[in-house]
């Protein structure tokens, strides 16, 4: 189609011309083939589409007309009605079963036993032979055996041990013939892990100050004292929070306190007046094992964790 | 009450076949399904519109109505109506001797097909134009867009017919009377 009046055209026999557009298209079509065979295709085309007969039938019609006038007009149309109450039966149906299958679900897989929850949750040591015990045998114990006696000096030391189990995450109930500290809860508790964090900051100090003893002066030894006292009462602490990590699984924070009690314990039972051999061996096994650098590491991730 | 169904009987008589035979071509042939779809806009017509309508403008209601469901049919199932369409089509009674019938049969089943590759805006703007007669500023109304698009999708819409139409006619052995024998008397 070469020629630009072949659109109008179009407009010409659907009489959407103006009257001197006509009248010019005409004069065209007079002196150009291509357009003329192309209005004689397209009223063929007209006459093609204009004579489909549809299949109707008039009893088809009756019937249908009767169908429309006998329903009421305030009435919803039928065909509407039933497919919005299909779907919303259907969605009402999926609703049912999603809820009964959640429900069956969420009771299989939740711990059912509270008494026996009880047990895991107050049992603050993840061995095999002291979880099975009652939390009365296992509570008293192992405080009465590893707590120091409280005292008013160390108040921030024992103050959090005593919160910290309360608050602690229910343990997974054990199965029949499995012990319970087979598989460690992965999960601290985030006072376990502040009373750790506050924990390796107090021996990052000490530590740090030990090193800063002053050994060529004459009255070192007694300098030491200090350091001693800290050392006494963070040993406890540290057995406590490195059987938690144990029990949590934790391997990397209990390796660090399983390195750092030895050092705690040699500094708390050094002599009333150590020498200067003493002093230095444990220092040089305190760079050896980078333990300063490791507890601070440790302690600022724990923080910013924490955070 | 009485007159407002009388007037809707007689919008009914009048315009329910063409309304059937407009969708029966855009749905490709689907008679009952298009039988169906008139009698539901009809129904939503005289349910909801009904008395509510500016005079005249019924009629552009019905077919923008029933387009509407008819594209709804096109994103369904389009096997689902095929099977009964043909024990239909079996089962219809024949007023014609066998040879007219056929023949009439080819010509409409030929006109379906043509129809059936142009894209539906094309088709519905097509048929309303010849088949209903109704003019570039009607058609927009009914199917929502502006004239000039009604005016282009028409001519687009009988440049690809014209162009396909030769051949198509040759595959059916059909001769209809037009384009076909002018442009073999012109070659």
């Amino acid at each position: 189609m070469s020629c630009n009046y072949t659109e109008k055209v179009s407009s010409l026999i659907d009489g959407e011309l103006s009257a001197a557009e006509a009248r010019d298209i005409e004069r065209h079509l007079l002196n150009c083939a291509e357009c003329e065979q192309q209005r004689a295709d397209f009223l063929n085309l007209r006459r093609q589409i204009a004579s489909f007969e549809t299949s109707l039938q008039p009893t088809v019609q009756n019937r249908a007309l009767r169908k429309i006038l006998s329903v009421d007009r305030r009435a919803p149309a039928h065909g509407f009605q039933w497919g919005f109450n299909t779907q919303a039966l259907a969605f009402t149906t999926l609703l049912i079963v999603g809820a009964i299958i959640g429900l069956v679900l969420y009771q299989t897989s939740s711990t059912g036993d509270p008494e026996k929850q009880q047990v895991a949750i107050q049992s603050p040591s993840p061995a095999p032979e002291s979880s099975i015990k009652k939390p009365s045998t296992t509570e008293s114990p192992e405080s009465s055996k590893d707590q120091p006696a409280p005292s008013k000096n160390n108040k921030e030391t024992t103050t959090p041990k005593r919160s910290a189990p309360a608050r602690r995450p229910p343990a997974r109930e054990p199965k029949p013939g499995e012990q319970f500290a087979a598989i460690p809860e992965p999960v601290r508790s985030a006072d376990s892990e502040t009373m750790t964090a506050m924990h390796f900051e107090k021996a990052e100090r000490l530590l740090l100050a030990f090193k800063n003893v002053r050994l060529n002066e004459p009255g070192a030894a007694t300098n030491v004292g200090y350091e001693r006292k800290r050392a006494k009462e963070l040993v406890y602490q540290n057995m406590m929070l490195r059987r938690e990590a144990d029990a949590a699984g934790d391997v990397q924070i209990a390796s660090l306190l399983e390195n750092l009690e030895p050092i705690l314990l040699d500094i708390a039972n050094l002599p009333a007046r150590p020498d200067q051999d003493s002093v230095r061996v444990i220092r040089e096994r305190v760079e050896r094992k980078n333990i300063v650098a490791l507890l601070r590491v440790n302690h600022m991730a724990l923080a910013r964790a924490l955070d | 009450m009485a007159s407002e169904d009388e007037e809707f009987t007689m919008l009914f008589q009048d315009f329910y076949p063409s309304l059937c035979r407009f969708l029966e071509c855009l749905l490709g042939g689907r008679a009952p399904l298009a039988q169906d779809l008139a009698q539901e806009s009809f129904l939503q017509l005289h349910r909801t519109a009904w008395g509510n309508l500016p005079a005249g403008e019924a009629r552009f209601w019905l077919y923008r109505v029933a387009r509407n469901m008819a594209i709804n049919e096109f994103r369904k199932s389009n096997t689902r109506y095929r099977l009964f369409d043909r024990v239909v089509e079996t089962m219809r009674p024949r007023s014609r001797n066998p040879e007219q019938e056929y023949e009439a049969q080819e010509r409409q089943s030929l006109v379906l097909k043509m129809l059936q590759t142009l894209p539906e805006d094309q088709r519905a703007a097509l048929l309303l134009r010849e088949q209903e007669q109704l003019t570039y500023r009607e058609i927009g109304q009914v199917l929502n867009v502006s004239e000039s698009k009604v005016k282009v999708d028409i001519f687009r819409a009988r440049a690809s017919l014209r162009e396909r139409w030769g051949k198509q006619e040759q595959k059916f052995r059909v001769q209809p009377s037009g384009c076909s024998s002018s442009r073999q008397a012109k070659a």
